[in-house]
């Protein structure tokens, strides 16, 4: 019964989020075929009705009320089939993703699990060490970095390791010397590329994770469990480790469930400021283009991520507390 | 009436054999640097291929998203410099108006696709066949009154169209051509992006990744004797700031983009080779709602003309980057030759605040006690000015309009929406001020007919296409009526400069400043570039250009 409701709940929030997805872009009004004419002519270039005209031909205007594009589009979305992109004519929206996705995947995947494990062991760490002079420099520290604009440390890196040491260059996903592919030069100028983005992300990464287990870990070692466990004359790093770090991680296992399922809609100030041809950059210029059916994709692949991370998280929760199951029943 | 441009087109070849022969005169003997031992050029380092954020493969010359590098691969029939707007034969080596809606080509002959097969008129007819049945192709407007297109022999294909088309020559000029051959093959030539990118362009595609772009010497280029260039590299456009440390690294051959404070930031960097040119292009002009009062009113206007201080606009807003533009509308100096010499300062309108106010008393005004500017039913006035979110500069400029109306006792309002609600506001006439941008090409008709003629606005409320100022006048109406069927430039100067008259006597709206050609140049590896002091073509005028350069002396 509790997982059947999930899945329910699961279902009906996916058809709320295709829903919004079709409606909110186009609330907004305006004339996509204008805006794409102007976006190619760039800002303050003169566009001719002419550009528009076939424009519009080309994408094709629907002539169809808005509640039968509305019931098309949910089938063709059930089907898998997410039409054509506006801004990338005559590509579809499946090729425009298939293509951008795994950058992202790469990218904001080994990052964020990098991140975990950095930010989880240093957590522990300091939360082991609480009240001393360690833990005032870490948590203090961490958390000054954590305010600055993300921006900011991206184009220091960019200026430090790119311009004045030259070290990585400063933007784009490879360098487009090789052809991209399993290959060896690929991969490698593919790394190099990714090396900057990474560091970026890697600086911030880890703080939210460390903070979050160490104050976990401070308030589990106050628990009884743990003083009781002192009280038998358990070793410290024993105590650490089993009373402590294995209580503490919990909350921090579902957030990287829900981190990873949101991944997928990258990260769109870092693939807007290293120019990485991953899902955020995407998504960021087909919602400034009125690319309808691109960004529509995008956001249910996102949606999607979530759902599917938060449906796994409760289906864990039901396994493992039982305590879920049985407030669900009563 | 027969008009041909053929002593035009004969002046363009002739240009081109003296560009010729100075290139193999001034051509190192011995080469330095990056030039090899034959006078070539090993690579050209340019800029961004368009394509968006994910670049695709697409080389159909007629596709909205088409890559910027197609004009290396098809051949148009003539190039008409943007410039001076002079013709260059290409594909076409003569044409003829036999009738306003009847053109007559004249096509170069032993012209071959780089996949081997010979160039025919058949091919220019199937184009331009394509084009009058694809909605999608016509970016140009040009199919909605060509009736057909055929091949008359080998080399010469007949144009006939529905109404008079005589002002569309340079669109219709610029047509890429594609072979028929390869495009006849394709389900659909819409969705077709032409991957093989069969042309008869001095390049063809080399390598493509959505990073990087590279374009080879095409060798079986009808004119490959003038193309010193063995390959142009295209790379994908980094953020604006990185660009402009790249550029400034001398990463590029050529850039084309804005640059703050390009004196310091890119010229100092190397001044022996880096230079710009930024070439006015067209004017950006305020459009004041003529559907409502007081704009309505021709005094008010011709007060506004006086009153706006375009040179501090030009100075603050435009970084002196570009120059105050003239009321005729006209480019100049490119334009030089279709201006009415009877007009003082090339058009060019000085701010007299003095004048302006006075005018604005004389037709009934005045202001109140507090300096404040009153309508005619006695109210205060005040205007709200629209411009599009996040387009700096159109801002900065907004700015310097609303101090010099201020200046005048007149409140305005600055809004920045977003683009698409600005865009629904000018079409519409929901507005009071705005900016606009039409004009600055090289047909005369265009130029003036878009902005000015009532069949191109609409009543408030419904979508002016391109009268946005919504200016109606049924003498300018019957000047675009005669212009449209004018043959010649010869016939074509008389109507013209009555067209300059009525924009000064009749201010429909007030040209400010030019938009800037953005052009960065580096001549350490590459010379022949156009200059500021050597204006051969625009900037974006590649077919000319690449048949110019050189290898750079070296030193």
């Amino acid at each position: 019964m509790y997982f059947l409701r999930r899945i329910g709940f699961f279902l009906l929030t996916l058809w709320g989020a295709v829903t919004l997805n079709f409606f909110i872009p186009r609330i907004s009004g305006g004339d996509p075929a204008a805006v794409m004419a102007q976006k190619i002519a760039g800002k303050g270039e003169q566009v001719t009705p002419a550009q528009i005209d076939a424009i519009r031909a080309m994408i094709g205007a629907p002539d169809i009320p808005i509640w039968e594009q509305y019931v098309q589009y949910l089938g063709n979305t059930v089907r898998g089939d997410f039409g054509v992109s506006m801004s990338y004519f005559p590509y579809t929206v499946t090729h425009m993703i298939g293509e951008a996705m795994w950058w992202t995947i790469v990218l904001v995947g080994v990052t964020l699990i990098l991140s975990f494990i950095i930010g989880t062991l240093f957590g522990t760490w300091v939360a082991w060490r609480r009240g001393t002079t360690f833990d005032t420099v870490m948590t203090v520290g961490a958390s000054f970095i954590g305010t600055l604009p993300f921006f900011w440390i991206a184009l220091l890196l960019i200026w430090g390791l790119s311009y004045t040491l030259g070290w990585f260059p400063a933007s784009g996903g490879y360098s487009g010397f090789f052809e991209p592919g399993f290959t060896p030069e690929f991969i490698g100028d593919a790394a190099h590329h990714f090396a900057l983005p990474a560091l970026a992300l890697l600086i911030t990464g880890p703080i939210g994770w460390m903070l979050g287990m160490r104050n976990n870990m401070v308030q589990s070692l106050g628990e009884d469990h743990s003083r009781f466990g002192r009280a038998k004359g358990l070793s410290g790093r024993t105590l650490a480790i089993h009373y402590g770090a294995r209580v503490a991680i919990l909350p921090n296992v579902t957030g990287l469930a829900m981190a990873l399922g949101a991944m997928i809609g990258g990260t769109v100030l870092v693939e807007q400021i290293f120019q990485y041809p991953g899902m955020g950059r995407l998504l960021f210029d087909a919602v400034g283009n009125h690319d309808y059916a691109l960004s529509q994709a995008v956001f249910l692949f996102i949606a999607i991520g979530v759902l599917v991370a938060n449906l796994l998280a409760d289906m864990l929760y039901g396994i493992l507390d039982p305590r879920a199951r049985r407030k669900e029943a009563s | 009436m027969n008009s041909r441009l053929a002593p035009r087109a004969a002046a363009g070849i002739a240009a081109l054999a003296v560009t010729g022969a100075a290139l193999a005169a001034c051509s190192p003997a011995t080469s330095e640097g990056s030039a090899d031992a034959a006078g070539m050029i090993p690579v050209v380092q340019l800029g961004d291929f368009g394509g968006g954020s994910n670049p695709q493969v697409n080389y159909n010359p007629f596709s909205a998203n088409r890559l910027g590098v197609i004009w290396g691969i098809y051949d148009t029939l003539m190039t008409t410099n943007g410039y001076d707007c002079s013709e260059t034969p290409e594909l076409a080596t003569e044409y003829e108006w036999v009738t306003p809606s009847e053109l007559h080509l004249t096509l170069r002959e032993n012209v071959t696709w780089n996949d081997g097969e010979p160039f025919t008129a058949e091919d220019v007819a199937y184009t331009f066949g394509i084009i009058n049945d694809n909605a999608a192709l016509d970016l140009t407007g040009l199919g909605a009154h060509l009736e057909s297109a055929e091949a008359v022999g080998e080399n010469e294909a007949v144009l006939t169209f529905d109404a008079p088309s005589v002002a569309d020559t340079p669109k219709i000029l610029a047509t890429s051509i594609v072979p028929e051959h390869v495009w006849s093959q394709q389900e659909d030539p819409v969705t077709y992006t032409a991957e093989e990118a069969v042309g008869t362009g001095m390049f063809t595609v080399k390598s493509f990744t959505p990073q990087r772009v590279s374009m080879q010497k095409n060798p079986d280029y009808w004119d490959a004797d003038k193309v010193k260039v063995q390959e142009v590299r295209f790379v994908k456009d980094g953020e604006a700031q990185i660009n402009q440390l790249n550029l400034a690294k001398g990463m590029y051959d050529a850039q084309y983009m804005y640059v703050p404070d390009i004196e310091d930031t890119y010229v100092k960097a190397d001044p022996d080779h880096h230079g710009y040119w930024f070439a006015p292009g067209s004017p950006i002009s305020l459009l004041m709602n003529n559907a409502k009062a007081p704009f309505d009113d021709l005094a008010f206007r011709a007060a506004i003309m006086h009153g706006i201080d375009k040179e501090t606009l030009v100075k603050r807003a435009g970084e002196g980057y570009t120059t105050v533009a003239s009321q005729t509308s006209l480019v100049v100096p490119g334009m030089d030759s279709w201006l009415d010499p009877s007009i003082a300062d090339k058009g060019v309108i000085p701010f007299d605040a003095q004048k302006a106010d006075e005018l604005l008393t004389a037709a009934g005004y005045a202001t109140d006690s507090d300096g404040r500017r009153l309508g005619k039913d006695g109210e205060p006035l005040a205007f709200t000015f629209i411009t599009p979110q996040g387009w700096d500069d159109w801002t900065r400029a907004a700015n310097e309009v609303v101090r010099s109306f201020e200046d005048l006792g007149i409140e305005v309002t600055l809004n920045t929406p977003e683009f698409q609600t600005f865009e629904v506001d000018r079409r519409q006439g929901n507005y009071d001020l705005l900016f606009g941008v039409r004009g600055g090409t090289c047909s005369m008709f265009q130029n003036f007919n878009e902005p000015l003629h009532s069949d191109n606005t609409a009543p408030i409320g419904k979508d002016a296409t391109t009268n946005e100022s919504r200016f109606s006048d049924p003498a300018v109406d019957a000047l675009l009526d005669q212009l449209r069927n004018a043959k010649t430039p010869e016939e074509q100067k008389p109507i013209v400069v009555e067209l300059q008259k009525a924009m000064i006597e009749k201010v429909p709206f007030v040209p400010l400043w030019y938009g800037a050609r953005w052009f960065e140049y580096n001549t350490a590896r590459v010379d022949g570039w156009p200059t500021e002091d050597d204006p051969y073509a625009a900037a974006s005028d590649n077919t000319i250009i690449f048949k110019r350069l050189a290898p750079a002396d070296g030193e």
